[in-house]
């Protein structure tokens, strides 16, 4: 049997309809098998992606709005502590006058009452001197004189030499 | 030249012919079948380097499809990839030399067309109602029908026409040049085996033409060399029948004709039917 040939230029409805279905049998499985499973995981994973992003972004704006919100706690926390430790300051300084205040009183006080004292002592001091000698210059009167006289009138005599002497000195 | 052989005719319903392009045509269902369950399996999320590049695939389909279809039409994609994958593997399929291209043949081409066509008459007819389908051929007024009618007819015909045309001439023309080539072979080997001197002149040609490209690495000369060489070795050994200058020249043809010329064609051919479909399929409703 020799070779049967179509026409170089011709439609064979047998062909076409083989065609027909060869094509929609193509489509359908490929559809099946591979466009719908593979587009899906693409938009999935794209999905899955902006997701990703998404959540990044979120946790750094927090990131950024924690990190803004301590920066502002410890600029109210350094804002106390200047306050804090220029009253602490300034309640030294104070303190300090008063001490050195007080002790200045004191001192004064002290020297006030020893300048006094010391005055006191001086007249107390002078005025036993002058009895003392008024005592020696009688008795060396009366040793000289060998005879007692009348004291009395001896001591009012010696102590008005002795003011004279003590005015002149 | 033939058209597809008919390999048998099944004793059905007054005889169903099976031809090449009915062969063809099958394989390369099969093979595009079992391809997309290969490639379409195991998916993760965490892609291999198989996923990746499928990925790759099926995302430039869907971007070419939402390009020129719009974003709302890309459900297409599997249908356009479908049609596309089927054309470029049914014309490269005829360099395989076992099978010959299904688009080499009307019968595919028109069905693809025509299926095209209904498409778009189904979108229009979705869209805008049976009434408002037909009433779309009297637009933009109604002295326009005849070529409204004619150009719905000639866009089917010129689709299958073109893609037929371009994958069936190539063909055409390779085997016109193989045979061109074994003629013009047969003729050279002719005239220089006549006489023994001008073989061994010709060979001698070959043999300096060689040596001397091989010497100055030039391309041509080696080429023309071994041409030479050949042409003398063979007239001297009185082997006329051999067809030799038909190794190199058709590859370069079919790498036109075939490589090349079916890519176009079947991309053409799915654009178009994107074109076509698209426009069937109008934006919706802006409100």
């Amino acid at each position: 049997m020799a070779d049967l040939f179509e026409s170089f230029v011709g439609i064979n409805p047998w062909t076409a309809l083989f065609t027909f279905c060869n094509m929609l049998i193509t489509f359908a499985v490929l559809r099946h098998f591979l466009f719908k499973p593979v587009k899906q995981m693409i938009d999935d994973r794209q999905q899955e992606i902006d997701q990703m992003y998404a959540d990044a972004s979120a946790a750094k704006q927090k990131a950024a709005d924690l990190e803004a919100e301590y920066q502002q706690h410890l600029q109210s926390i350094k804002a106390e502590q200047d306050t804090m430790l220029r009253e602490a300051t300034a309640r030294a300084q104070k303190r300090e006058e008063e001490i050195v205040n007080a002790a200045r009183t004191e001192a004064q006080a002290l020297r006030t009452a020893a300048e006094a004292e010391m005055a006191q002592e001086r007249k107390k001091a002078v005025n036993d001197l002058k009895n003392e000698i008024g005592g020696i210059a009688v008795e060396i009167a009366s040793k000289v004189v060998e005879r007692e006289i009348n004291k009395a009138d001896h001591q009012a005599l010696i102590d008005e030499f002795i003011r004279n002497v003590g005015d002149a000195s | 030249m033939n058209g597809p052989k008919i390999y048998c005719i099944l004793p059905l319903f007054g005889g169903i012919p099976i031809t090449q392009t009915a062969v063809s045509s099958f394989v390369v269902m099969v093979c595009l079948c079992v391809a997309g369950i290969l490639l379409g399996r195991n998916l993760q999320k965490r892609p291999s380097r198989r996923q990746v590049l499928v990925e790759k695939g099926v995302s430039m389909l869907y971007g070419m499809v939402e390009d020129t279809m719009g974003k709302r039409n890309a459900y297409w994609t599997p249908y356009i990839g479908a049609l596309f994958l089927s054309s470029i593997c049914g014309s490269y399929i005829g360099m395989t030399g076992i099978f010959r291209s299904a688009t080499a043949d009307l019968s595919t081409t028109i069905t693809w067309a025509l299926m095209t066509s209904f498409l778009c008459w189904g979108c229009s007819i979705r869209a805008n109602g049976f009434l408002g389908w037909l009433k779309g051929f009297t637009e933009p007024i109604v002295v326009m029908t005849p070529m409204n009618l004619v150009s719905e007819v000639a866009q089917p015909l010129s689709m299958a026409f073109r893609h037929f045309g371009n994958i069936a001439g190539g063909s055409v023309l390779t085997s016109l040049v193989y045979s061109a080539l074994a003629t013009l072979s047969a003729l050279l080997l002719g005239l220089v085996g006549k006489s023994v001197i001008v073989s061994l002149v010709v060979l001698a040609i070959g043999i300096l033409l060689l040596v001397n490209g091989l010497r100055a690495k030039k391309m041509a000369r080696k080429i023309f060399g071994i041409v030479f060489l050949a042409t003398g070795l063979l007239a001297l050994l009185g082997l006329s029948g051999v067809p030799y200058l038909e190794v190199g020249i058709p590859g370069i043809l079919s790498l036109y004709f075939d490589v090349f010329s079916g890519g176009v064609q079947a991309l053409v051919f799915s654009l178009l039917t994107m074109v076509y479909v698209g426009n069937a399929c109008p934006p919706p409703e802006e409100a």
